[in-house]
């Protein structure tokens, strides 16, 4: 008979009742055999040591971190604890992952930034606003001075290849020249049409509100009460390389940048007023007047406790980069033309620019 | 893309896979990075996008393993880590261990361990690290889509690699 494979004697060592009968009885009447095992196990032994492991684990604090982190998942399952906190704060999407933001342009982490804030808009350029989980929970929604209503759903879908991506929403579809090492194979193109909402103010509903959390309405400026916004953004494109476990370890999305249109009431008259309402945490406020005074520049809510951000160049257009405190992720995203182009993933920031700099 | 598919809806059965699987996942990052705590950080990750994933309940301990192993690979072959962590969390993990010398030995070794597994093709150092925190064959066969009989192999390789750096810098110093 042959000599027991080495992949076979490896088993031998973890899980000998894995093995067939007829390979145990060889290695144990052969010489060669029993010392190629004997190889393996004091390799085995040694790897092991060396790797070593993690020691006590304390699930239930990891629970308790896990479910306080305003993590969006486990924040979904408890909509009743978010509600006690604060109504005004019960909508508001939590923007821990969505700031990593690029990640998720076409599935809305845009969207939500243009939608909660800015109107009468055009985005030229992004820039992080840092927001602490302490004022999100105080952030009032739109919905709580008005109507919303969603005019165009964007049927997010999965296409089978660049050529249809670029057909179904008209946008130059990025190819990326060089992946970054450990991102390997051929990306899923994912494609979404244009998102349209419209909002229509209500001093009325406003007024009642504000009265809920025990605070007096300053006076609608005049023609804001009953005026309509509208808001759109998209189509968008991205493409997603997954391990093939399906966690994205590079997405390279593009998507037409939000833009917001008035009913009549000028950009400064809406901004100023909603920069007013009671509930807007004074230092987000003051951070929001600062980026709002050209009408083209999108606030990207940045969780602070976990994000940090800069500033890089890619070709020419000023890029926002964003890293989380861990490590773990970063982004970078940019404008140019009315396209935002964002680039993100599980990997180092200068990796990403590298990527970003590349794009066809 | 099941990872992605479901932003926002949140998973009933999350809390209970977190609680089973939380030990294994951290222990499959914690081989891989040398740190319990940096460990801790890259399962908090994983559980989130398993949270948002739509990934059955009886591939979970898989998955889980699988993306632990792979995010932590990123972060040791990225270069982002915080290398003064390692060297505290092992040296406290080896002060039960009576011999200073081991003790020294078994420091260098880990991180020596560390910098080959990067180093390895991506599917032998996740084998490896998932073998080695107690996922079984087939359980390894299946999450890294291996043929049953290819799993001791695949490990035999890794291991053997790993050997042969250790010794590389054991026969210098």
């Amino acid at each position: 008979m042959r000599h027991t494979d080495e992949g076979v004697l490896r088993r031998l060592v973890d899980e000998p009742a894995g093995v067939p009968d007829a390979d145990r009885t060889h290695v144990a009447g052969c010489p060669t055999c029993l010392r190629v095992l004997d190889d393996a196990r004091a390799d085995a032994q040694r790897v092991g040591a060396a790797l070593g492991g993690p020691g006590a684990v304390d699930t239930d604090a990891a629970w308790a971190r896990f479910s306080a982190a305003g993590s969006p998942a486990v924040a979904a399952g408890r909509p009743a604890r978010a509600a006690a906190r604060s109504r005004w704060g019960a909508a508001v999407r939590r923007p821990a992952v969505a700031a990593l933001g690029a990640v998720v342009l076409v599935t809305g982490a845009g969207v939500a930034a243009a939608n909660d804030w800015l109107p009468i808009f055009q985005t030229e350029r992004v820039d992080p606003v840092e927001i602490t989980s302490t004022d999100l929970v105080q952030v009032p929604d739109l919905s709580a001075y008005g109507d919303v209503e969603i005019t165009q759903q964007p049927d997010p879908e999965q296409v089978p290849d660049a050529a249809t991506a670029a057909e179904r929403t008209g946008l130059e579809v990025p190819e990326v020249a060089e992946l970054p090492e450990g991102v390997t194979g051929e990306p899923a193109y994912q494609v979404a049409g244009v998102v349209g909402a419209t909002f229509t103010f209500s001093a009325d509903k406003a007024a009642q509100a504000a009265a809920a959390e025990g605070e007096v309405l300053p006076p609608p400026p005049p023609g804001i009460d009953g005026s309509t916004l509208r808001f759109e953004a998209g189509p968008g494109v991205a493409a997603v390389w997954s391990q093939p476990t399906g966690v994205p370890t590079l997405v390279v999305a593009r998507v037409g940048a939000p833009q917001v249109f008035s009913s009549g009431v000028p950009f400064e008259a809406v901004r100023d007023h909603l920069l007013s309402l009671p509930g807007l945490p004074d230092g987000l406020a003051d951070q929001l007047r600062d980026l709002s005074t050209d009408a083209a520049t999108l606030p990207l809510p940045v969780p602070a406790e976990l994000v940090t951000s800069s500033t890089a160049d890619v070709d020419g257009s000023e890029a926002t980069v964003l890293t989380s405190r861990n490590g773990l992720f970063a982004g970078v995203v940019w404008v140019e033309d009315g396209v935002m182009t964002g680039v993100a993933g599980s990997l180092s920031a200068d990796e990403l620019l590298s990527v970003a700099r590349g794009l066809g | 893309m099941p990872a992605a598919a479901t932003r926002g809806a949140v998973r009933p059965d999350l809390e209970q896979v977190f609680r089973r699987e939380y030990p294994r996942v951290v222990g499959v990052a914690a081989r891989v990075l040398g740190s319990r705590d940096e460990a801790e950080d890259v399962a908090q990750e994983v559980f989130l996008s398993f949270g948002r994933s739509s990934v059955p309940a009886a591939e979970a301990g898989g998955w889980l393993s699988v993306a632990a192993a792979h995010t932590a690979l990123n972060l040791i072959r990225s270069g982002r880590r915080r290398t003064s962590r390692e060297e505290t969390v092992a040296a406290t993990a080896d002060a039960v261990t009576p011999d200073v010398a081991d003790t020294v030995l078994t420091l260098e070794d880990r991180s020596r361990v560390r910098a080959a597994l990067a180093r390895l093709p991506r599917k032998q150092a996740t084998a490896l690290v998932l073998r080695h925190s107690g996922l079984s064959y087939a359980e390894v066969a299946t999450a890294l889509d291996l043929s049953p009989g290819s799993v001791g192999t695949t490990v035999r390789r890794a291991e053997s690699a790993l050997r042969e750096e250790l010794n590389r810098h054991a026969s210098h110093g």
